[in-house]
């Protein structure tokens, strides 16, 4: 084995990586947690939270950086260093998504309009989604990140019908627009959820095959 | 191999393979390198790549114990065949070394003994040096200083100066066997600039050791192990995701 120092600073990326990759499925999992319960601490929890994410997109970059102008990466090492900082992207993004959710929380007066079933399903998939893309990320699973990333059209399927079931509350009950228009941005944030979740798998298809694919 | 290339194939190699004595040196090659392009020759010190050049112009004719089997073809002619005249191959494929070689006399006179040698007269050869000096990026900085011995350049106007000397003579193919190895980065930039300049009206083989220099000139990449040519294709598949796993694992530095 030559180039130690490089070696270990492609594996430290990679680690970096998949510990970014659990600390967002926990804000996901969290955000949807404090909604649902209207746990305000839960949620102000994931909004102080999202610094320490923020933080590891930034360290990825610079690793990234570094690693392109000081190793000048090729082949599969240049893949995985290009999938790792567009991963980190993509991840960084959920997060803020699983913040919108926490900020959504916090502006729901009273209780629910309704018990939340559709919209905890949908974030238990979306979770998973990302769950999976990571699990296919760290062992370079290409047909894991290819059946992952098709899970999607379930999640699009019940924002729609989500959506409407919303609209037509708020048709039937004026009282409830706010709370309900909060629901609306919530599912459209999961739903935004699972489009990264998919650029996530294309990521580790590239990096795993150095094939381009389309999975969204 | 790659196929269809835009502007045709120059050099055609088939199952091409020679001994040094005993030692069976480059293994079963074949390849079509294309026309008005440049393909880099890469591999860790001793896999062939050197020698499989140094068969385009039949440098290793002047080894002893050399044997060769195979077909080389340059644009359609066999160059093994027994009627080929050695000295009009190598006007035809140049070839331009690691260390810049000047020899001992003036710039021009550099430039001027290939076309003197076939033939250009007295009254053409100084449009002839001119226009090669011109070609090998080195007029502006000698033009002024055509008699100063060429030993008094620095290495890369040296360099510059082979290459012009090799473009005198009008040749098809250059081959360029490491030239930049003893250069500075700035030198080694203009010979850079100046091979994917000279892509447009010659074929380019160049054998490298820096891997960045063959991923940023060439289009088309041939790795070289252990006498064998491994893979051959376009030089972003060979640097973006080679299909042979020793390519990559030289290109990222596992081994060599």
């Amino acid at each position: 084995m030559t180039r130690t120092k490089y070696q270990e600073t492609l594996g430290i990326l990679r680690r970096n990586v998949t510990q970014m990759g659990k600390l967002s499925q926990d804000a996901i999992h969290n955000s949807i947690a404090a909604l649902k319960e209207l746990n305000i601490d839960l949620a102000e929890n994931v909004i102080e939270g999202d610094q320490i994410i923020d933080d590891y997109e930034l360290s990825i970059e610079k690793c990234v950086a570094q690693l392109i102008s000081l190793q000048s990466p090729t082949a599969g090492d240049m893949r995985l260093v290009t999938s790792c900082l567009k991963i980190a992207i993509d991840l960084e993004r959920m997060s803020d998504l699983a913040v919108d959710i926490a900020q959504s929380t916090k502006k729901i007066e009273g209780n629910h309009i309704k018990p939340l079933i559709d919209i905890p399903k949908m974030a238990e998939m979306a979770e998973s989604m990302l769950e999976q893309a990571m699990i296919a990320f760290e062992n370079n699973d290409v047909s894991l990140a290819e059946s992952v990333a098709k899970l999607d059209d379930e999640i699009d399927r019940t924002f729609y019908a989500v959506w409407k079931e919303l609209m037509k509350m708020m048709i039937q009950d004026e009282t409830i627009i706010n709370n309900a228009s909060h629901l609306l941005f919530v599912i459209r944030y999961l739903e935004r959820i699972g489009d990264h979740a998919c650029n996530i798998c294309e990521s580790v298809v590239y990096n795993a095959s150095g094939k381009r694919e389309n999975l969204n | 191999m790659p196929e269809n290339y835009d502007n045709g194939t120059e050099v055609e190699v088939r199952d091409l393979n020679l001994w040094y004595g005993e030692n069976h040196a480059l293994h079963d090659i074949s390849i079509d390198i294309p026309k008005n392009s440049v393909t880099a020759l890469i591999g860790p010190s001793g896999c062939g790549k050197s020698t499989f050049l140094r068969c385009l112009n039949r440098m290793n004719d002047l080894v002893k114990n050399c044997r060769i089997e195979g077909k080389v073809h340059i644009d359609k002619q066999n160059i093994y065949s027994k009627d080929v005249d050695v000295v009009d191959l190598r006007k035809r494929v140049g070839m331009v070394f690691q260390k810049p070689n000047p020899f001992p006399m003036s710039i021009h006179d550099n430039i001027a003994y290939g076309p003197r040698i076939h033939g250009t007269g007295k009254k053409n050869i100084r449009g002839v040096v001119e226009e090669a000096l011109r070609s090998g990026a080195l007029w502006d900085e000698v033009s002024e200083r055509l008699d100063k011995s060429a030993l008094d350049l620095s290495g890369g106007q040296q360099q510059r100066l082979c290459i012009a000397r090799t473009l005198a003579v009008r040749p098809e193919v250059i081959l360029f066997d490491e030239p930049c190895s003893a250069l500075d980065p700035i030198s080694t930039s203009k010979i850079e600039e100046l091979i994917l300049e000279l892509k447009k009206k010659y074929t380019i083989v160049i054998v490298t050791h820096n891997m960045q220099q063959a991923a940023r000139i060439s289009d088309y990449t041939g790795f070289f192990l252990t006498g064998e040519l491994v893979e051959f294709d376009k030089t972003e598949q060979i640097f973006e995701s080679p299909r042979e796993k020793a390519t990559e694992d030289y290109i990222t530095g596992r081994f060599g």
